[in-house]
């Protein structure tokens, strides 16, 4: 099945960045939801970096006081989702459900022009980057495609907060334009191996989860192969990466 | 069919459900005692992504769930039919019918599976994923296998909709995001403690299961703690009976 979701996310993402003239960020992918998901705004918080807790993006004076009424009251669907790591779908902040839940902020967000909000945490499994809230002024849920599209802005944004720190310590997984790490679709193929390869990788490079799934990536670049192609021969045991070769000269070899 | 172990299955998965449970884990007891209960040799449960696709969520076997995925990637057989219809389907001889799927078919039948039941995954209007049987031998499947079969499809669907009310559209949605991402978690985990005890997948995954199970945590939560660090899993490195090492002496410092 060639499903075109995450390239025509890529896309809009991708134009919007051409807008600014910078790289592709996770901003970008924040900013590109609020027409595609058709909403009034949205946020982005960092979790991970030098950046933890930061608003990378607000798309409007509404989304930054959304964000940081959460930070102050400590509680909110950003929260929540954070600490469940599924998506926090909030269609009606009226409804005794929201308010039952969030008592302090459901009624201060009505307040600041929120109808409903909807969280989406920025991971990967066991790796979380952040969150992307998205508001609107009316209630009432996404349509299972803005849904659709929205987890996927979410999954784009998610890697390219990794890259962004990727790149802050000095790694580069790819030239910035060719999609996410440069694959933007593959995972969606043999999702399991990927992520098997990936927890087997932090014991052999001793090193932490998001770091690596980034040297899973870089590998995959440097040697031009596909993810879940080189996902299959580390689960298999036919490739070991070794803690000490920076992947990049292992492309020399 | 096995009536004792009919009703002490539904009584060990309502328990499951009753105490804080874990969706992922639910799902895999689930396609397992499916294969139990049922006369078929091995089940997979898939469920659909609002992202687009459907995923691969339990199975009972290796070989059920390369099946799966093999459906999932070249968009055709019977399990995808049964999902977009929403209707079972039944398929007693793929040999007879190869031409229907004619990429799913032959893998099958490499496969070793030669018979196919496939169960909807209903809430109401929606079709949220798929109860797919296999078996060995042709021939048409037992009604009342069928209807325990689909019985276990709706009970795997009211598992995602327990720990929170069912008021809307919502809430299905957030339940199968974490669970999809749980899976996601469960996957790191087991490839972590194959990779440091030197398992195959399955092991590593009885292992975390087992080790959820003594210390009464959640699957997805001890998953996490694993990946994360926050938990050696210590206890699992001093166990009586070691699980049986792939390789004796894995290469410590091996070239990529």
């Amino acid at each position: 099945m060639t499903d075109s979701r995450p390239a025509r996310i890529w896309s809009l993402v991708a134009a919007q960045a051409a807008r600014h003239g910078g790289p592709v960020s996770a901003a970008d992918a924040c900013q590109a939801a609020v027409a595609a998901v058709e909403v009034t705004g949205a946020w982005l918080i960092a979790a991970r970096g030098a950046e933890a807790g930061h608003l990378m993006r607000v798309t409007d004076k509404p989304s930054e006081l959304l964000a940081e009424l959460q930070v102050t009251l400590g509680e909110g669907p950003d929260l929540d989702a954070a600490a469940s790591g599924g998506p926090v779908l909030a269609s009606d902040l009226d409804e005794t459900e929201a308010v039952r839940r969030w008592p302090a902020f459901a009624p201060a967000a009505r307040l600041a022009g929120a109808a409903a909000i909807f969280a989406f945490p920025l991971q990967l499994g066991a790796i979380r980057t952040g969150v992307m809230g998205l508001y609107r002024v009316r209630s009432g849920p996404l349509t299972a495609y803005q849904l659709g599209d929205a987890l996927t802005f979410a999954d784009t944004a998610t890697l390219l907060l990794l890259d962004a720190q990727d790149q802050a310590a000095g790694g580069a997984t790819g030239p910035p334009g060719a999609g996410p790490g440069g694959q933007p679709a593959d995972l969606t193929r043999n999702r399991a191996e990927i992520d098997q390869a990936t927890g087997m990788l932090t014991e052999q490079l001793g090193v932490g989860i998001a770091e690596a799934f980034l040297r899973l990536r870089a590998y995959a670049y440097a040697h031009d192969r596909g993810l879940s192609d080189l996902a299959r021969d580390i689960v298999a045991r036919r490739l070991r990466l070794s803690p000490d070769s920076d992947p990049r000269e292992d492309a020399q070899a | 069919m096995d009536g004792e172990l009919l009703s002490d299955t539904f009584v060990e998965l309502t328990d499951t459900m009753v105490a804080g449970f874990d969706v992922i884990d639910f799902m895999h007891v689930l396609t397992n005692r499916s294969v139990q209960l049922l006369d078929v040799s091995a089940a997979g449960l898939l469920l659909a992504d609002p992202r687009g696709e459907l995923r691969v969520v339990a199975a009972s076997s290796e070989a059920a769930r390369l099946l799966e995925l093999f459906q999932i990637q070249n968009d055709e057989g019977p399990c995808l039919e049964c999902f977009r219809s929403g209707q079972p389907v039944q398929v007693a001889d793929l040999v007879a019918v190869a031409h229907r799927w004619p990429r799913f078919a032959p893998a099958a039948e490499r496969a070793g599976f030669t018979a196919v039941q496939a169960l909807p995954m209903r809430l109401r209007e929606q079709v949220i994923g798929a109860l797919n049987l296999f078996r060995t031998a042709p021939g048409a499947f037992d009604p009342a296998d069928i209807r325990v079969g689909q019985a276990l499809a709706d009970v795997a669907t009211i598992s995602l909709l327990q720990e929170r009310n069912m008021r809307h559209s919502d809430t299905l949605n957030e339940q199968l995001q974490t669970a999809l991402n749980s899976r996601v978690i469960i996957e790191q985990a087991k490839g972590k403690l194959a990779e440091r005890l030197g398992l195959d997948m399955d092991q590593a995954f009885s292992l975390l299961r087992e080790s959820a199970r003594t210390s009464n945590r959640r699957l997805s939560d001890l998953a996490r703690a694993f990946v994360n660090g926050t938990d050696t899993l210590a206890s699992l490195n001093v166990r009586g009976s070691p699980p049986r090492p792939l390789d004796p002496s894995p290469p410590r410092r091996p070239g990529s």
